[in-house]
């Protein structure tokens, strides 16, 4: 008897693994949970509010309006509940909103920079502020949406932004040493307008595959071996699935927009440099007054911090603040340390500022 | 006694060394393949096949648009430049509409000011509203 239990038990729990694989691999995780309220659509952006939880004299009067990146989805600010962003900020008291670009379909190959700085930025801005009754407010801007939020910031800056808040942001691209995609995407070996005419937005997938790539052991081997190590702790298991499901949950970006990050900013430097023109209009920097908060992540390999650091000699900004985060891209936000470190930083930077 | 054994073989596990040096051995090949990824010669073989594929795959995807219009058209249903022209007019309508929101979030935010505020400035809040909507003719609510 003792000697089949000896036998059964090894075979349970392997069969328990492979079953708790099987789920992880296939299934999605419950993911964005915090409440919410669509308050503003166009074409596939929406804008959410989400559900204050703090009666309104202990809120902070300033509403703070969260950017992500055009080629994920945003829901890795919200990503499970005790582990998200969102709820805890909602926590702290902000009347927050997040603006989701949504998936871009075949009729949006020709949106650019400019449409989503000054088409769909400033409308679900101008909504924001009619619902919260306030004339100023704060931005996040993370990854490719910090890009769009200093565009914003350089061009519309002077329409109540109060606070500005930039993480792991791509924005100087003179180091072409440093920067793997600036090499991926040189115009000797990547022709821009031959993927674009066969595809028309930039396909997630492929997108997808540059980022994996650049560290690809770890991204196509050590995740997994990561998971089959931890296969008995279901905190770690219940982590890695969430993740997993923002992974593989990819979207394209526009065809214009690509464009505009490839040729304008990645070969010719064009936002650093003061040349970038957005709808007829100079980006230049040294118009951005509002209050800066820049966040490097120190491992990031997809955004080292020789592309975040220069724009703290360029903004106009009578207060601002570098704070190096340890982490990467995206481990600094979503990563098991970002509510001791990352969290409470941008918590304690905004609160007095929101007031 | 029994239950040292059990502990014992609890806290042994054959597979540790194993998993040592695996893990020596994947930091290794990371290691290689972030330097492989990151040189020149990997930039211009990935550009390289990425063109390949586009060249050798263009005149397929073209043959099978234009079979695809014509089947379309045979069937009398639209093409995807057809559905792509509505959805962008969907969008212009979208940008319209919004702008309408954003006068009637004006008008509702001078009402409120205007109810909050003394009669003399309610008097000309309401002014500044009439200027935009002076030909507009007040609707009579009487009985029919």
């Amino acid at each position: 008897m003792a000697e089949a239990q000896v036998i059964a038990d090894p075979i349970t729990a392997a069969a328990d693994r492979l079953r708790t694989l099987t789920k992880v691999m296939t299934t999605k995780a419950s993911i964005a949970q915090t409440p919410k309220e669509l308050v503003w659509t166009l074409n596939k952006a929406k804008l959410y509010r989400y559900i204050p939880v703090l009666p309104e004299e202990k809120r902070h009067p300033i509403p703070l309006l969260l950017v992500f990146a055009l080629m994920n989805r945003p829901y890795i600010l919200d990503l499970r509940p005790g582990h998200s962003f969102v709820e805890y900020m909602v926590n702290e008291g902000y009347d927050l909103y997040l603006l989701d670009w949504g998936a871009p379909g075949p009729e949006d190959k020709h949106l650019k920079f400019d449409d989503y700085t000054l088409d769909y930025m400033p409308r679900a801005i101008r909504k924001l502020k009619a619902i919260s009754g306030v004339e100023e407010f704060s931005l996040l801007g993370w990854c490719i949406g910090a890009i769009l939020t200093t565009i914003y910031a350089a061009l519309r800056g002077d329409e109540g932004l109060r606070n500005l808040i930039l993480l792991t942001a791509p924005l100087d691209f003179s180091n072409k040493q440093d920067l793997t995609f600036a090499r991926w995407t040189d115009e000797r070996y990547f022709d821009v307008d031959k993927v674009l005419a066969a595809f028309g937005n930039m396909p997630g997938e492929m997108i997808d595959y540059g980022a994996k790539a650049l560290k690809p052991v770890e991204n196509y081997v050590g995740n997994y071996v990561k998971l089959w190590d931890n296969i008995d702790d279901p905190r770690i298991v219940e982590s890695w699935h969430a993740m997993n499901s923002w992974v593989t949950d990819n979207v394209s970006l526009a065809g214009g927009a690509f464009r505009q990050l490839i040729v304008d900013l990645y070969r010719n430097d064009k936002l650093m440099r003061g040349e970038l023109v957005i709808r007829g209009e100079r980006v230049d920097l040294s118009r951005i007054h509002a209050n800066l908060l820049t966040v490097i992540a120190e491992g990031d390999h997809i955004t080292p911090s020789c592309q975040s650091e220069p724009i703290m000699a360029k903004v106009s900004s009578a207060d601002k603040e570098l704070f190096r985060v340890k982490g990467g891209h995206i481990g600094i936000m979503a990563g098991s340390g970002a509510s001791k470190n990352t969290w409470p930083h941008i918590d304690g930077w905004l609160a007095p500022r929101s007031q | 006694m029994a239950d040292d054994t059990t502990r014992d073989a609890k806290l042994f596990d054959p597979m540790e060394p194993w998993r040592g040096m695996r893990d020596i051995y994947m930091d290794a090949w990371g290691k290689t393949m972030v330097d492989m990824v990151n040189s020149e010669a990997y930039a211009q073989a990935s550009g390289a096949m990425l063109d390949s594929y586009l060249t050798i795959s263009a005149p397929f995807r073209e043959a099978i648009e234009k079979a695809m219009l014509k089947t379309l058209e045979q069937l009398a249903m639209p093409s995807r430049a057809d559905v792509v022209s509505i959805a962008e007019r969907m969008t212009n309508i979208e940008m319209r509409l919004d702008d309408l929101d954003s006068k009637l979030d004006n008008i509702q935010r001078l009402i409120v000011q205007a109810g909050a505020a003394p009669r003399v400035q309610l008097g000309k809040a309401l002014q500044s509203t009439k200027k935009r909507t002076t030909k507009t003719k007040p609707v009579k609510r009487g009985k029919k």
